[in-house]
């Protein structure tokens, strides 16, 4: 379980780590707005560029992110196809109108350009939009991440919530361990070669049930501390991993900010105005 | 009014943040690691337990939370990129399941009837009707445009073992809760009438 985790608790050396994650949240939640919105290579296809280089740059662990590649690519693919397959005149809607037969195998199936573009288009958005989240994942640590809320006017105590709960993951981790450890003792079977897959999820539901009491029962020992401690007595916190900011983050406050504008203007004119294409197509 | 907001939102003292977190993280491991798979995209996952569990003892706006920011860490920790939709299906999710305060399952003061069994059971199909049925496919269309066929596909199929696992594990879990708590509540009543 743990070699298949993503976060690091631990800064990074890289540029991106480098920033303060103030700025990592808020840039995060503005491409998000930014491949929500947009429906159009034209605006996708450069952040997908952008999010291969950022993630470049981060120097990852590439043995483990090829294993998330594969199974993202697989699940969209097959998604695109269902999609396809239920309606293969999709694109004429989207597209203008426009009904250019590619192939066709029936009557029932068949691959027009305007499908194709608009499929092509929905896939990169999809990629794209798991890309910027593997970026954002790989170079922010949990406190980074609660520090980043909070300055974006989420309450602490919420923010405590995100940097707890990603604190007690291992935890879990330990625990089901001991828990499977000492249920072995006890004579149930828990080895892959040894019992079967049914009796196998079985035991692991049993493994379940004190995982679970433990973990509630340990409420009162960590929220005591947390009292005796001070926690919750002020309206407002400060947070240790927030350095001041860089260079670097003053240039990403500039680029952040005139891209928020521009999310801003381009939901204004593509929701009031009205509109002939619904997707931006130049084959039309 | 103030009675019925204040049973919603919960008592935030650290308690309730640390159970929220706790929850949370239980949520995000159990979504990833404790699941069945049942069609693309969607498990039968046993992570439901922990918004009954939640809910119940510390009412709905938590056991949203809870639902809101495990999903976000099951996302974060799966590394399949951030998926706000279905976050937010299952926050809504939580909050109905964590409505049982307001038909009489008192569970912290040990109250948890045959009755309230059944009004959880519906609150529960309601719940996911609700939650993947309405509010996970329009957000998925206002996020991400395009068809609604496979989302809809998706949500039935989780919808339907969601509710199997939260009807089939949940009503012993709230009974045994309640059983614990009402040994508590007992001990107080005596030393009141020694008085």
């Amino acid at each position: 379980m743990e070699n298949r985790l993503l976060i690091n608790l631990i800064p990074g050396e890289t540029f991106l780590h480098k920033l303060t994650g103030k700025t990592k949240v808020r840039t995060f939640i503005i491409l998000l707005v930014f491949i929500i919105m947009s429906f159009d290579m034209r605006l996708i296809l450069p952040l997908f560029i952008l999010s291969i280089i950022g993630l470049r740059s981060l120097k990852p662990n590439w043995k483990t992110i090829k294993y998330f590649f594969i199974v993202i690519g697989a699940v969209n693919l097959l998604n695109i196809v269902l999609f396809w397959v239920a309606d293969p005149d999709i694109g004429a809607y989207w597209c203008g109108g426009g009904h250019t037969v590619l192939f066709s195998l029936t009557g029932r199936i068949y691959l027009t350009a305007e499908t194709l573009w608009y499929l092509s288009v929905r896939f990169i958005k999809m990629i794209t939009s798991f890309m910027v989240s593997l970026v954002f994942i790989l170079s922010i640590t949990p406190s980074e991440m609660a520090a980043g809320l909070y300055s974006i006017k989420v309450p602490y105590k919420i923010c405590t919530i995100f940097s707890i709960a990603f604190r007690y993951i291992p935890d879990i981790g330990r625990d089901f361990n001991n828990i499977k450890v000492s249920l072995q003792t006890r004579g149930v079977e828990l080895d892959p070669k040894k019992a079967s897959l049914k009796s196998r999820l079985k035991q692991n539901v049993l493994i379940l049930v004190p995982l679970i009491i433990t973990s509630f029962d340990r409420v009162g020992n960590i929220s005591n501390a947390m009292d005796l401690r001070g926690y919750g007595r002020e309206k407002t916190r400060t947070y240790y991993s927030e350095h001041e900011e860089l260079k670097a983050d003053k240039v990403f406050k500039v680029i952040y900010t005139l891209l928020l504008l521009f999310c801003v203007y381009w939901i204004i004119t593509q929701n009031i105005m009205p509109q002939t294409f619904k997707m931006w197509y130049p084959f039309a | 009014m103030k009675k019925v907001l204040k049973t919603l939102l919960g008592v935030w003292n650290t308690k309730t943040v640390v159970a929220i977190a706790i929850g949370a993280a239980l949520f995000g491991v159990l979504m990833n690691f404790g699941g069945i798979p049942v069609f693309t995209n969607t498990r039968l996952t046993t992570a439901m337990i922990v918004p009954v569990i939640v809910g119940s003892m510390f009412g709905p706006v938590p056991a949203f939370i809870t639902c809101f920011v495990g999903n976000t860490i099951a996302d974060l920790i799966g590394g399949w990129g951030f998926w706000f939709d279905w976050s937010v299906g299952n926050g809504v999710l939580g909050f109905i399941i964590g409505l049982l305060p307001f038909y009489g399952a008192k569970i912290n003061e040990g109250i948890f009837k045959p009755v309230h069994a059944v009004i959880y059971a519906i609150t529960c199909v309601v719940g996911n009707a609700l939650a993947f049925g309405v509010i996970t496919p329009l957000l998925t269309v206002a996020f991400y445009g395009g068809e609604l066929t496979i989302t809809f596909l998706q949500a039935f199929a989780g919808g339907l073992a969601n509710t199997a696992v939260l009807v089939i594990i949940g009503i012993p879990i709230l009974y045994a809760l309640a059983r614990r708590s009402a040994r508590s509540t007992n001990l107080v009543m005596e030393e009141e009438k020694e008085e």
